[in-house]
């Protein structure tokens, strides 16, 4: 290549060019890696006390294997899913030691034994829905969906629990879901952890339970993992913080509500006969 | 939602019954199955009837698209209605996507999950474009798919990711979910996908329509050529959780584009948005300007939005600009070093490229082996992206000796290293040299 008739400004700024085109190992524009996503962290808060064994906890270990793989897709090109599973009976546990992306996540058959220490799973979650802890994505978070399943009441104080998971803004903001299985859950407690009634739905026999844990859960998430449809029921006036404050919350209230009244009474094996 | 069962059967509108196989997927609005209809296998999308807002008018449109027909055989449209049964419940069947395309949305995250069927565990597969032909090509046919949708007067209203299929080795395109096109003006409730809706729905001043539309195209290019969120930036990643009203602030009211000009407040995060970083800068000016446009003042002025024939043209261009160097190295022009009007050179072996212009188009298309030319290129009348006219080879007789050979219907005339001119009929050739001149006829002339 002639350089002569160049001066020497066009020389040192060609120069540059050819560094930055230098950096052919990295400039080919089919090496892409996956689009940045957000990240969804999906809690389930489940009770392995005593009064859960058998086949509550047969049937729920059964439907969490099955629904593992239908919340898969959930997250598209958009969300990446991931799942922590907190067990409460004496002690309160976590299956897993941090979150894990639904696309491995291999559920553990949970055994049922103990009292209901649910004021401390409370805390617990509380403690790890922090950004120094499970909730440390370094790119943007949706708020968490939490999905409380228990069958009695708690032993021990829930209110301290609950009101240190109150004061945590994940919770404000997440998508927050309950499930009493059969008539010793107390659904006015349950109602005081989502915060509303629409959001608490019950189970009193083993096909019921499928299908609630099931709907919850996928509707939560599909919710959880998406922006929100804000403007559809709307006419052409601009929305403001306050039209939205709390619009998906509202929406899984009536998505879970439509489901619970089209629900026909045909179950007829309660979980509280027959034992 | 009322599912159908597998085996069950369902009444067509005009006769007939399609039976259940098995689920393909399901959406917002209902589920789709794969069904057996006049010994053939189609899609039946289902409706979950709660979710629509109004299903006289929705299937009524339908309908009417149905009559219309697809404005162009990238669209898998809809073919035949379902009888209404009692409780309002009804679908559609469509064609099948065939095995050779992809899911846009695979494409994003660059694999897809198999599943096996006995033990539920997903392995991934990995969904690439195979080369970046294939990949400028698939940008040509969206936007060509959606000026066809335009000109037949309706809108897609929900366009986003999970809406194409594409071939990753050819780039040919599927536009898919088409149920929500309407005739312009004309909504039945859906909203659309957050980050695909232009800003104005977002803040709830105004309803899909055609430049709504051209809102979303941009984005979907965007994300397809630059692997992120044209919206996300450091500006958005500051609020950690993106709430309800996060959304509408980022997305609705006081959106930025991350290489706005005038404001840097939201450029991409390095760690978190790589892809864009990376591809910005490889791109010429000219796309990066219409991006700019798109996002900056289209963001506010719906009607100075790209168009779509200015997308196809300058895609079109982009395509031909794309250099494939003997040292394996593919990049568009722009990544190569220009060492004066007509040449280039790679700055990874060295190798030097001339380039041919041709009098209608105001850019150069640079020559390499394999380099191709396209009716559109040698036919200023032409809207054919797809058909090779002429092909740049190695001569097979005389290894090293490069020449061009006419794959057109036409009798080209050409000047030779003689200095004669001689016709080039369909399938023969000429050689390439400093002093080419080649008349395509209908006044498009090239030279070197």
């Amino acid at each position: 290549m002639s350089n002569g008739n160049k001066t020497e400004k066009e020389l040192q700024s060609q120069t540059d060019f050819e560094d930055d085109l230098l950096d052919f190992d990295d400039d080919d524009p089919l090496s892409a890696t996956g689009v940045s996503k957000k990240s969804l962290v999906i809690f389930f808060l489940i009770d392995t006390s005593g009064s859960m064994r058998g086949k509550k906890i047969g049937e729920l270990n059964t439907v969490m294997e099955e629904l593992i793989p239908e919340i898969r897709r959930v997250g598209e090109a958009d969300t990446d899913v991931k799942v922590a599973v907190l067990t409460f009976s004496t002690d309160v546990s976590w299956m897993y030691a941090e979150p894990i992306s639904i696309e491995d996540f291999e559920w553990s058959r949970l055994r049922a034994d103990g009292v209901t220490s649910m004021g401390e799973a409370f805390k617990e979650l509380s403690s790890r829905m922090s950004r120094n802890s499970y909730l440390n994505s370094p790119s943007l978070s949706f708020a968490p969906v939490i999905f409380l399943m228990t069958d009695g009441y708690p032993s021990d104080d829930y209110k301290a629990g609950l009101a240190a998971l109150q004061a945590n803004s994940w919770y404000k903001f997440g998508l927050k879901a309950a499930l009493g299985i059969g008539s010793e859950a107390n659904d006015d407690m349950l109602a005081e952890f989502t915060g509303s009634k629409d959001t608490v739905v019950h189970a009193y026999s083993g096909g019921q339970l499928a299908q609630m844990i099931k709907v919850v859960a996928v509707t939560a998430s599909q919710i959880g993992s998406k922006s929100m449809t804000l403007s559809d029921e709307r006419d052409d006036e601009e929305l403001n913080e306050e039209d939205v404050y709390a619009a998906k919350q509202k929406l899984l209230g009536q998505q879970i509500q439509e489901f619970v009244n089209n629900q026909d009474e045909n179950d007829t094996v309660s979980f509280d006969t027959g034992w | 939602m009322v599912e159908l069962k597998i085996g069950q059967e369902v009444e067509m509108e005009y006769g007939g019954k399609a039976k259940v196989l098995s689920v393909i997927g399901s959406g917002g609005q209902g589920i789709v199955y794969l069904v057996e209809f006049n010994g053939m296998k189609w899609a039946l999308k289902w409706y979950d009837v709660d979710k629509i807002k109004r299903p006289k008018e929705f299937r009524k449109n339908l309908k009417d698209n149905i009559s219309d027909g697809a404005p162009s055989n990238k669209f898998l449209w809809p073919k035949y209605l379902t009888k209404e049964n009692e409780d309002g419940t009804f679908g559609y069947i469509m064609e099948l996507k065939p095995a050779s395309f992809d899911s846009f949305v695979d494409i994003l995250n660059t694999y897809k999950l198999e599943v096996d069927p006995l033990t539920g565990r997903a392995t991934k597969r990995p969904v690439r474009f195979t080369n970046l032909y294939a990949m400028v090509t698939a940008v040509i046919n969206i936007v060509n798919a959606f000026r066809q949708l335009h000109r037949s007067g309706k809108s897609y209203q929900d366009l986003n990711d999970g809406g194409f299929f594409i071939n990753v080795n050819t780039g040919a395109v599927l536009v898919c979910d088409c149920d929500n096109i309407a005739p312009d003006g004309s909504n039945f409730g859906i909203g659309g996908k957050p980050g695909y809706m232009a800003p104005e729905i977002v803040r709830g001043v105004a309803k899909p329509n055609v430049q709504t539309d051209k809102y979303s195209l941009a984005v979907v290019l965007f994300k397809l050529l630059f692997r992120g969120d044209p919206m996300e930036g450091e500006k958005v990643v500051k609020d950690i959780c993106l709430t309800e009203s996060s959304e509408l602030k980022h997305y609705g009211s006081s959106a930025v584009f991350v290489y706005d000009p005038e404001d840097t407040s939201n450029r991409p995060v390095r760690g978190i948005h790589d892809n864009v970083i990376k591809f910005w800068r490889l791109y010429p000016q000219y796309i990066k300007d219409a991006f700019i446009t798109s996002f900056t003042t289209g963001l506010t002025e719906p009607n100075k939005r790209i168009i779509e024939n200015e997308w196809q043209k300058m895609f079109i261009r982009l395509r031909s600009e794309i250099i494939m160097c003997s040292c394996g190295r593919t990049n568009f022009t722009s990544m190569f070093v220009k060492l004066d009007d007509k040449t280039y050179r790679c700055p990874k072996c060295g190798m030097q490229f001339s380039s041919l212009s041709i009098n209608h188009l105001d850019y150069r298309i640079p020559l390499y082996v394999g380099c191709r030319f396209f009716e559109c290129d040698i036919d200023r009348d032409s809207d054919d992206f797809l058909t090779v006219s002429g092909e740049l080879v190695e001569n097979k007789l005389k290894a090293g000796l490069l020449g061009i050979k006419n794959t057109s219907e036409k009798i080209w005339s050409v000047k030779f290293p003689d200095e004669s001119v001689r016709d080039v009929p369909p399938g023969n050739g000429f050689p390439v040299w400093p002093g080419l001149e080649i008349d395509f006829g209908g006044g498009v002339q090239a030279k070197i």
